[in-house]
Formats: C-alpha cells, structure tokens, sequence
C-alpha cells in the first residue's frame, strides 16, 4: 500500500479547498483534510504547517505498564551480582542514598507524614544473564533473544528518571506532569493537535490495547486542546473496532446509503439557506467521513489481508505472544495507513509491576512481548517504513536495584523513579547506539538525565513539531514540560 | 481557546526573516523590535507590576533612566549597556530574564542596533498601566444608558451604542419558531413539543413571549439545564481515584447531594451571593440548615485522600477562577506575573481554608454510617452511598507555611505561619474573622430532631420485624423459637436503650432540668450494657440454631461434619463472648453511653465566613461581572469576557463593558437573584435576533465576520447533555425525576432520566459514549465547552441502537397519531416529523425531498422502517443539534 500525501506530510489540504468539494455530491468526494473543528471553523487550522522539515510521518508509541526492571532488560549491571547481599555503602561506590538527586528528582505523592515508602539498600543481584548483542556489541539481558537479533536497529537511552514513584507516573510520562500538578495534554494530543492529516477515514490519533485502566485516561486526553484531539481507543475486535462504527443489522447497507444521502441532501439545501454556517459545512464532511470511516476502519483492524509468514513474525499464531502481536500488527497497518500516533498497550495493566517473583513475572512479560516487539521492528524494515515511522518503546519508572524487603518480600524490587531505560527505533534515530547510563549500580541517571519531556521533546522534534512553540493562549506551559529534544541520539 | 493567534504565532516564526528597515522613522524599530520582546520577557518583574531593582522597561525613557544599578543602557558604548551585559550573561545567576530561555541572537542584536542607533523612543510614549487600575479590579458601575434610539431594553441599548461606534446595526427578529425553540433549549434543555409550539403561535397577546420566559424560568426543568452549566463552572465531579479497584481517592460517592442542592438552589431562584456562602461556608453560616451543608460539597470535591496539600492547592485555584476569575494557582509557586497577588497572597487565601476536614453525617431516614475514612497506605476506602458529606473546621489552629517553588517540602525556614488575609491588591482591610459558636445539633449532629426520630423509629421497626418474626415462627422446632425469641428479646432492649440514650441526650442538651442528667445517663448505661447483652445471647441462640441445622443434615450430605465443627466453634465463640461480656463491666464507666454520632469541635474557626462574605460583597469588583459573564455566555454562545476564568491583566477585555458591568450592578441590585438577569437577557431583540441568514447583510459580514460587536445572534450547538434529553424528549420518553445517586454511563442509553444525573468524573467512565463525543463536561476543569464536529457523532446518531430506537418510537406514535385523526399521509407525516423535532415546517425543496425518500425506496424497504429511517435522517439534520 503507497502511502497517501507521502512527499509532504505536513502539508495540509487548505480549508477553501474543502469547502469547494461540496458541490461534489455525496459519494463522489475525493478525499481532502479532516475537517473537525469547534466554532472557529472558518479559521485555519495549525495543523496546516510543521515547524520545520520532519524527519518521521507516524510514531509507535508502545507503553509497558507496571514499570519493567531497566537492569534486567536493556541496562544490565553486573555490580549487582559482584555485590549481591550486601547493602549500598559497603560497596565501593558512592552510596546513592547519600546523593543529592535523591530529593532533587523524587516527589511524592502522598503528603510527606503520610509517605510509607521505603527505601530498599539491599542488593539484589540480578535475575537473568546478559550479553553483548549484535554488531554493535549492546548488552541487554537474555530474557530477550528476538529482540537481540536486530540490537542495531535500536537506539537506547539509559539516563531516563521521573519524579513519581507511584503509577500515576503512567500518566506523567505520557502528559509529563507528576500526578501533583495541573494535568496536561498527553504527548499523542499534542501530535494529532499539530500536525496535518494523512489520512481523513482515520482518526489522527489511536489507541491500542489502552488506556489499560480507567485512572489512566490521562495518557491519552487532550485536556485543553479539546476533545477531538485526544486518543481514540479502536478495539480489534473485526466487528465494532469503532463506538457506533457498523450500521445497525436490520438495515441493508443500500438503506443505509440511501439514509446518508438523505440526510447530505437535507443539509446541502440547508447549506443553500446558511452559505456562510462554518458549523454546517462542517458536519456535510463529517458524513461523508463517517460513512466512509465505517469501512476505512475495520479494513485497518483486519489481519486476513496479511500473510501467514507476517502473523507468525508477530507471535500471533502462538498464544503467549497472540495479544501483544496483535496490538502491534494493528499498528503497523496503522502507520501504513497514516495514522499519525499510535499508542500501544502490548500488556494490561500494572502487570510489569514486580515487587515480587521478579523472576517469574519478568520470564513471562518478556516473552509475551519480545517476538511481537521484534516481528514490528523487522516488518517495518522489510516495507521500508522506518524511514517514515519512530517506534518508541518504554515504561513509567524502573525498579529497584535493592530488594524490597515491604510483607516479608524476598524477590522483587519497588517503583524506581531515579533511573530509567527505554528504546527508540526508525525514522531520523541511530541505529545500535547507546545513550546515557545510569551509575554502578543502576541507581541514577548520570548527568543531566532525561525527564520524561525529553522524550516528548524528541518525538515531536521527529515529526517536525517544536514543543516549545506548541503554545496555547492562556495555557501556561513550563520549561519542564516543553522538555529539551536529545540530538545526541538523532541522526 | 483562540487558535487563530496560533496559527498567527507559528506562520509568523515560520515566515519570520530578516530584513532591514531603512527608511522609517527610528522609533519604529523600537516599537515593532523591541517593546515586544521587553513586555513579554521583562516587563512581569520591571514594569508597572513590580519594578524590581527600581527598573521599569516599559518606556524608552525609563529604560534610559534606569534603576538602582543607573541607567539600563549605554548609546555611546552599546557594549557597557546593563540591559545587554545581563541578557547576553551566561551564568544563569546573571542571567535575564532569570526563568525560560534566554533571549534569541535575532532579539538581542535588535536591542543593540536600537542603543547603537541612540535609544530613541516616542516622545508621547505611556507607561503601563497602574495594575490596581486594570479595568476589573475596580467596581462595577452602571453607567447611564444611552438614548432609546435601539427600544427600550437596556441590553439593546448597549449593545447599538457599541455598533452604532462600527457603522452596524441590529438583525431582526427570528422567527417565532426560531424564537420559542432557542427559548426552550437555553432555559430548560429541551425543544418545545408540537403542543407548545401551536399553543405559541396561537397567543396573539403582546407579551406571549415574556409568558413563555415565565413559564420555562418557573419550571423546575430549569434547575436541571442550568444546574449542569454551573456544576461545569463548579467542577462538579463524582467521586474518583481509582474507580476499577474501587478505592476513593477524590471527592465522595455522597457528593451528589450538592448537586442536588444547586438544582433545588436554582429553581427556589436563592441568590448567587447567598449560592458561593453556602458552598463556601454553609456550615458557618447557617449551622442549623443540613442542606447548607450539603453545598459545602464545593470543597469537598476537590478533597485528594493522599495529599491534604493538594486539596487546599484546588481549593484555592477553583474558589479563585470560579467566582473571581482570578488565576491565584500562578502565585503558588512565584509572585504572580501579570496581577498583583504575591506568593504571599496565595498562602494568605489558602489559610481561609486550612482547618477544613470531611465527616459524613446520618442523614433522616437512613442508618448511621460510620466515621469518615481517613486515608491509611494500603488500606482501600470504601464507597459509602449512606449520610451526607460536608466539610468542617477539624484543626482549628492549623498553621499555613509558605513554601517554595510548589513543592511542600521546601517550607520557608524560621517563618512564622501566615493568617488567612483577602488579597492585598483588592482589599487592603483585614478579613473580619468571627469565631463561630456552633449549635448542639452541628457540633453533635446525632442531637437533631430528624436524626433522634429516625433512630427511634429504626429501633421500633427493628422490634416489630422481630416479633412479626416470632409469631410466624410459632411452629419451628424449638433451636429455632429460641433464637426468635432471642431475636425479639434483643431487639425489645435496643429499643428500651435507643430510648434511655435518647432521654439522657435530652437531659444533657434539652431541657431537662440538669439534677435529672446524672440518673439518666446511669440508666442509659446501664439499659445498654442490657442491649448488649441481649445481642450476644441473641447471637448464642442463633449459632446454636446453626449448630441444630448442621446436625440434622443427614449422614449423607458430604460437608455435614465440616458444617457441624464449624457451627460447633461459632456457638462456642459466641458463648465466650457473652460469658466475658457479664463478667466485664467496668464500674467507672456507669455513665458512659454511645451517642448517636461522633461529637465535632464546638466552634468553628470563621474563617470560610468571611471569605464568602467578602467575595460576596458589593465592594468586590470581580464577583458579579464574573457570574454574568458565564450567563451572558451561555445564552448567547460567546462570553463578553472571552478568558471567563482570567479576568486579569492577562485575560482579555470584554467585549462590552458597560453591558458587562450594567448587568453586574443589575444582579447585585436584584439581590443576586439570576432568574431577573435571565428574563432581562432572553427579552432583549439582542437574544432574539436573527442568527445567519441567507441574505446576510454584507457590510456588516465584512466589518464584523466573526460577529464580535453583537450585529446579529450567535449559532449555537446542543451540548452532549441537551441532545441526549432533546432525544429523549422527543420521543415522549424523557424521565425528569429530580434528584438522587448518580447513575451509570454504561446505563445511559437504555435508560431515561435527565443527563445531569448520570456519573461525572475524570476518569474513563466518567462521560457515556455519548457525552464523550458530543463534548460532555470536562470534570477536571469546565469553564467553557468545547464544541468539536466529529464523524464519530454522526455514527453515534446514525447507528446506534439508541438512535434506531428513538426514531422507531417517534414514527410509529406519528404515523399512529394521524392514522387516529385520519390524515395518515407521507405529506403529513413529514410535516408533523419535522415541527417535532425542528420546531419548523419543511421548505417546499426539503418536502419534496423528503417526499421523494418515503416514495422512491417504498419498493425495497417497508413503510414503516423506511418512516423511521426518515425520522432519524431529521435527528440527523444539521438544524437538530445547530441552535440557530
């Protein structure tokens, strides 16, 4: 499948040019931008226009909720098992409990006299070997063997910390605001608010597999930016993917049609009377897509166009990996289609969260997701798509290097904030490089580390979107969220 | 949010490049170059806000003058200019301005061209204005009107003042039907039905529309449709935090109740002022009124389990935007940057509310539920439905520190605590703060009259159940007539002890003569230590039945020996119990009995009472034009202040201000009561206009095309909760039940009440598949709807089950109606589908149009799903969901 509008992503279909479509008749319509805007319908729209020249027309965005453990994944630390039992100041290194960033990057929640969260300074070795992988020699552990066959395809950053210890960090990494402060637009809000349409019978911004709960909304709300900005949540299941997207049984798709086109000629001779009603110019198009959408929509959720060879490549024919392979698959037919954001929940909620049986919790996790995770990296290498697609893969914190020891815990680690890593792959990103670590020990991010909004900074840098100049009137954004992009790891 | 300016800020850096100017005079660069970059990088901290360093940059000549420091630049030596050296710094200490990025090369070498080329600046240059003179900071003044060359109607003629400035004129009147359906769908939510548009039409008296007006203002439908508007401008949530557990972490399953009260507020027309007294302090004000307290469900929804901080952060930001469109949330971390509220301030109004706790309180008729649940790590919180949630003053000397940089844990050091004060810049007087003596029945809420009553009568209730129970028991075996009659016995003593507690209560808070206080309270003791006794040996009987059931299971039954242990051990418990409970009775505690609730301080601090009586007073500039303004807005689909929760210097200015301000004074004259501002809005020719037309007046589109000045009304769009009732409604199937729980979205549309009623919170059930895609209240923060056009609507109202039923229903009651009276044609039929739903007649195209669809498909669809799929093409018209 060609990819519509391919040379100029940014590059919008100007509302006057819409406009004159109307005449058009109803099913004759050729498709131009989405047009769905509030009352200032008649203004343009700042979507027409990229800040600078993209280097990505579409990100993956795969979340991994629960938190996984950054040392037992993608930022191994062999000090752990040097100095496995023994608590952090009788290691040779600098206690990390002693460092200033402790306070400096941490807040809690919970009032402070309420705050029951230890600190665990045990080390807890870990739970899983590890080896250098690929041609550029990463190492990463060996809970993920697909994966490591295409290292040099990724791009890690390993000094990632945020601020909250808890899960409404979920929703910080995705808004950037700890769960304290004033809610923001989630980073896909932001994509879809800034940047043009590539394809009109799908939405801008779409939600996989999430939000995996209800008080997780935020990682896919659009706040301010209104409604029709936030994510929309498409199920796979082939037969209502969409809220109200299939037309009723006991009407025949002709007497639908012929419904649509009654309703198009009602408001077209409403449009003679009110030529100059931006609101009912743009619900004429609104129709049209609708109509349209209930075809466009579960075409994109339909995997019997794909081969066995690619449902295998994702895992889908296994039942461990069937969920994850899925949602990614989906994804990528996403992407191809346009689709600006994709965010993916390859797993359900919390389930990374291993405060105990680590070992077990993360056999299993990893498994589920690391031949999908890698079936989407190859097939977007195979159709060429890299060039045009960011994946980025991550979590809300890391976990522990110490034991938490909280009812008698013997074999998991707590909620991290201190440092994190997460992955990007594609489009304007190097490839089989490392940026960033965190100390000895796992601890802390060196350096200045990356808050969450470097991410955010980063991807929208990709698309050629500048978060600083994303600006609301009225809205106040600070420095923390806007973020800095980090060149290092671009091309 | 205006995205227009956006785009104009994104094409202008896009398009941004630089050439010289040459020829122009050399203030010019100043102006365009850099008074721009100065007032929004500077002149926050040296202008007329705050003048740091004795610096102010907001004019040429005291930029040349400079501060304390001497003048800011240097024209012969650009180089040595102070405002250079400390832009162009790269130690952020010296760096300015201190916060965001530094300034860009482009701007900085601008600034030095300019020195280099002497500094020059208008020599009638202004200086910022003086902030305590900012337009909204000081009062509200009706101003006289202007001549009646525009009618009579105050509104109107305010309005042509304003236009007649920009050469425009007034649009006529809509048509009456246009009229009586914006009337309804503004006033009560809903369009007029057939009945009433004929009953309209038909009334040839020259005030039938002011009837109408009175009518719709005087239904209690009305509390419905602008309860919901102003549970957006409250924040109105249900409870949240952590829905799927379920645990409670925000506002309270009984917040309800409030809701409740602003419905009932608004349709008894209570005053706006007296509306924020109770909200803010209903348990000060008027401690013997339960309902007042129930609007302090205002505070209690912003209440946070896991950070008290955070509920005094909402507290004050939303008591803040809501009622004095003041953004006070920017002082919590600096001194504010466009309005004179200090960092001090904001600790000073977030002392009004510091004392505050929540208890839940029985309520008539309902069981005691029990204390309020504090948070407790790890422990989940429970969702109580039963008693009413309020707030009180539980830390009467609760200190409030300043702290830096928003984040509680950098308190200032060695700083004494802050007194809850108003802000400086509005009212330099100190609060009148009076300690409030609270009356038996708040302090002890068990002690009210209603509470006493309800308790007794659950106590007798109890007994006669017990003995209903007794007698139909008379021919069970003999384990089982023992616990009936232990049942019966028990019951009889709780009642003899609710009875003797309730006398001692009497005694002690009544009027009972004191002598008599001690012997009463004895005897309650002591009739409740029988109860309690009674109970156990109820409990005995009752594990002994249990034990007599086990053991008659037959052999066979295969858990019977398992049943029999475990009956065996529970009798046994059950005897130990009451074996220790006789033996235990501590002598000193003779006179101890439970009462009927917790017991709370006795006073209150005062200190909400003299905020609310402060925001409420006709010396504060900003209350009413704030409340009229989100009137003003909702009738007429724009805001005369466009920034409805900004109304300082960084909000925009009103469009209007003497209308703004005439109908401020208006509301504070007419007591505050809203339903006057609503008649005097809805009767002007301003509301009732004419919208777009196909005609528009030409000049007038291009002079004014986004309708700024008020030449012709406003288009509005149902908002989520108006179509699902409109829907409803038209269908004959609206249920407008007032009151009660929350219902679920997951149950909107299949069920039938009004839409306010049905669960409102952040999390991701908290909007029905509706509301979420026509735009339902943003829980978090609602000021202003958004009104988004989206496909998803149109599926919404074209294949949903909901839709398909509403449009089944109404053809078929249509079609039967005028089967009934004969005239069961398709001509009458589209005519009737068409003035039931959009309140007009079809157009002689859209007749035949519609005409055409019923004949051309009659060969391949039955008449009767083709009438439906008619009726639901007009639920689809663009002139359904437009209010034009």
């Amino acid at each position: 499948m060609t990819r519509p509008n391919s040379k100029d992503p940014c590059h919008g279909v100007p509302r006057r040019a819409i406009l004159s479509d109307l005449g058009m008749g109803f099913t004759g319509l050729a498709l131009g931008s989405l047009l769905h805007d509030d009352s200032h319908g008649a203004s343009p729209s700042p979507e027409q226009a990229c800040h600078f020249s993209p280097k990505a027309k579409s990100v993956i965005w795969v979340f991994l909720s629960g938190g996984y453990s950054h040392v037992e994944t993608f930022d191994p630390k062999p000090a752990l098992n040097q100095y496995a039992g023994m608590t952090f100041d009788k290691t040779p290194f600098q206690n990390p409990l002693d460092s200033p960033l402790h306070k400096k990057r941490f807040r809690s929640v919970p009032a402070e006299d309420i705050n029951v969260r230890d600190v665990y300074p045990t080390i807890y070795p870990m739970q899983v070997g590890w080896h250098r992988q690929g041609e550029s020699g990463i190492a990463m552990t060996d809970w993920w063997p697909h994966l490591a066959t295409c290292v040099d395809e990724l791009c890690f950053v390993r000094n990632m910390w945020t601020t909250d210890n808890d899960h409404a960090a979920e929703n910080q990494i995705h808004t950037g605001r700890h769960r304290l402060d004033e809610p923001q637009p989630s980073i896909g809000s932001w994509a879809n608010y800034g940047l043009g349409s590539l394809n009109d019978n799908l939405p801008k911004f779409v939600v996989l597999g999430g939000p995996t709960r209800s008080d997780t909304r935020q990682s896919i709300d659009s706040y301010y930016l209104g409604p029709q900005h936030s994510g929309v949540p498409l199920g796979l299941d082939g037969k209502r993917p969409l809220p109200f997207g299939s037309r009723q049984q006991q009407q025949s798709a002709d007497e639908q049609l012929r419904e649509y086109q009654l309703i198009h000629a009602l408001n077209q001779l409403s449009s003679v009377e009110y030529p100059t009603d931006p609101d009912l110019l743009a619900r004429i198009r609104a129709y049209e897509l609708a109509y349209r959408m209930q075809t466009a929509v579960p075409d994109a959720v339909d995997f019997s166009q794909e081969s066995p060879h690619t449902k295998s490549m994702y895992g889908i024919t296994d039942e461990d990996t069937r969920i994850a392979g899925q949602r990614l698959l989906a994804a990528r037919r996403m992407v191809e289609r346009g689709v600006r954001f994709v965010q993916v929940f390859p797993s359900s909620y919390g389930v990374w969260d291993s405060h105990q049986k680590l070992k077990d919790n993360h056999t299993r996790l990893c498994r589920s997701v690391d031949k999908p995770i890698t079936g989407l990296i190859r097939d977007l290498k195979q159709r060429g798509l890299m060039d045009d697609v960011v994946v980025v893969f991550c979590t809300e914190f890391g976990r522990t290097p110490g034991l938490e020891q909280r009812n008698g815990g013997r074999d998991g680690r707590d909620h991290h904030p201190h440092g994190f890593t997460i992955w990007l792959a594609g489009a304007g990103l190097k490839r089989g490089y490392v940026h960033g670590a965190t100390d000895e020990l796992g601890y802390h991010a060196l350096g200045d580390g990356h808050y969450v909004t470097d991410l955010h900074a980063t991807v929208l840098h990709l698309l050629g979107l500048d978060n600083r100049r994303l600006e609301i009137p009225g809205r106040k954004r600070l420095d923390i969220d806007r973020g800095h992009v980090i060149h290092e790891i671009l091309t | 949010m205006n995205r227009t300016s956006v785009v104009l800020l994104i094409s202008c850096m896009l398009f941004q490049t630089t050439f010289v100017v040459k020829a122009e005079p050399p203030t010019s660069h100043y102006l365009q170059k850099i008074k721009p970059v100065l007032q929004s990088r500077c002149w926050a901290c040296h202008g007329a806000l705050k003048k740091e360093s004795g610096l102010r940059l907001d004019t040429g000549a005291s930029i040349r003058d400079g501060g304390d420091s001497g003048p800011a630049i240097d024209v012969q030596d650009p180089d040595l200019s102070l405002l250079l050296q400390r832009v162009e710094a790269t130690e952020l200490t010296e760096r300015m301005p201190p916060e965001g990025e530094p300034l860009t090369p482009n701007e900085i070498s601008a600034i030095r061209d300019w020195i280099a080329s002497g500094g020059q600046s208008p020599a009638n240059e202004r200086a910022e204005v003086d902030p305590h003179q900012h337009w909204a900071f000081l009062p509200p003044v009706r101003s006289p009107l202007p001549p009646r060359t525009s009618g009579r109607h105050p509104v109107d003629r305010l309005i042509t003042l304003k236009l007649q400035e920009y050469g425009l004129k007034m649009q006529p009147f809509a048509s009456p039907n246009t009229q009586l359906r914006r009337l309804y769908l503004d006033l009560i939510g809903i369009p007029p039905t057939a009945a009433d548009l004929q009953t309209f039409l038909g009334d040839k008296s020259p005030d039938a529309y002011e009837k109408v007006v009175d009518q719709l203002l005087a239904s209690p439908l009305y509390g419905q449709r602008w309860g919901r508007h102003w549970m957006d401008v409250w924040r109105y949530s249900d409870w949240y935090g952590r829905r799927m557990v379920p645990d409670v972490w925000n506002s309270a399953p009984q917040i309800w109740r409030w809701r409740d009260w602003i419905v009932d507020s608004l349709n008894a027309d209570k005053g706006y002022d007296q509306m924020i007294s109770e909200m803010l302090a209903g348990d000060e004000i008027d401690p013997t009124d339960v309902t007042a307290s129930h609007a302090t469900g205002y505070l209690v929804r912003n209440w946070y389990a896991l950070n008290p901080n955070d509920w005094m952060r909402s507290n004050v930001e939303y008591t803040g935007k809501a009622f004095l469109g003041l953004t006070f949330n920017c002082a919590h971390c600096h001194d504010h940057k466009y309005d004179p509220i200090t960092q001090r301030d904001y600790f000073r109004f977030r002392a009004f509310f510091e004392p505050l706790g929540l208890r839940q309180d029985q309520v008539a008729g309902e069981p005691n539920p029990d204390a309020f649940q504090e948070y407790e790590y790890s422990v989940l919180r429970k969702i109580v439905r039963i008693g009413a949630i309020r707030v009180y003053d539980k830390h009467p000397d609760a200190a409030t520190y300043i702290y830096l940089g928003g984040d509680e844990r950098n308190r200032l050091p060695n700083t004494a605590p802050v007194r809850p004060g108003l802000p400086l810049f509005l009212d330099p007087t100190d609060a009148l703060i009076q300690e409030v003596r609270l009356p038996v029945s708040a302090w002890y809420p068990g002690w009210q009259s209603e509470i006493r009553e309800t308790n007794l009568k659950i106590a007798q209730q109890q007994l006669r159940v017990a003995e209903q129970a007794l007698l139909e028991g008379e021919s069970q075996n003999e384990p089982t007539r023992l616990n009936l009659r232990a049942q019966r016995d028990a019951a009889a003593a709780r009642l003899a002890s609710t009875q003797a507690r309730l006398a001692a209560d009497q005694a002690e808070h009544g009027d009972v003569t004191p002598k008599r206080k001690e012997p009463l309270a004895h005897r309650a003791a002591h009739l409740e230590f029988q109860s309690d006794l009674a109970q156990l040996r109820a409990d005995v009987a009752q594990a002994a039945e249990q034990l007599a059931v086990a053991k008659a299971l037959p052999d066979t039954e295969k858990d019977r020996d398992k049943r029999t242990t475990a009956a065996q051990t529970s009798w046994q418990k059950a005897n130990e119990k009451l074996n220790s409970a006789v033996n235990s009775k501590p002598q000193d505690q003779a006179n101890k009995y439970t009462r009927f609730s917790s017991r709370f301080p006795r006073t209150s601090t005062g200190r909400r009472r003299a905020l609310a009586q402060w925001i409420t007073s006709r010396r504060n500039p900003l209350t009413a034009r704030v409340a009229v303004n989100h009137i003003w807005a909702r009738h007429l689909h724009a805001p005369l202040v466009s920034t409805v929760f900004d109304f300082g210097r960084n909000g925009q200015p009103p469009t209007h201000p003497r209308l703004l301000d005439w109908l401020a004074v208006e509301l504070q004259d007419t007591g505050w009561r809203m339903k006057q501002i609503h008649r005097k809005i809805v009767t002007s020719h301003a509301y009732r206009m004419q919208s777009l037309t196909p005609h528009m007046d030409e000049t007038a589109v291009a002079l004014d095309p986004d309708n700024r000045w008020l030449w012709r009304a406003n288009v509005g769009r149902m908002e989520a909760e108006v179509v699902r009732d409109s829907l409803l409604s038209c269908a004959n199937e609206l249920d407008s039940t007032l009151g009660g729980q929350e219902l679920e979205n997951v149950d909107a549309l299949t069920t039938h009440r009004r839409s306010l009623y049905y669960s409102c919170h952040p999390e991701l059930d908290g909007k029905s598949e509706f509301g979420e895609l026509f735009d339902a209240a943003e829980a978090s923060e609602c000021f202003r709807r958004t009104r988004s056009i989206v496909p998803q609507q149109a599926l919404a109202l074209t294949n949903s089950h909901f839709i398909h039923r509403i449009s089944k229903r109404l053809s078929e009651q249509t079609w039967a109606e005028l089967v009934a009276c004969g005239r069961a044609t398709p001509n009458a039929f589209v005519r009737s589908i068409f003035e039931q739903l959009l309140t007009r007649y079809p157009t002689p195209q859209e007749l035949a149009v519609s005409l055409a669809y019923l004949k051309d498909n009659a060969a391949t669809s039955d008449s009767t799903s083709l009438r439906a799929s008619f009726t639901r093409a007009i639920l689809n018209h663009n002139d359904f969901l437009a209010i034009r």
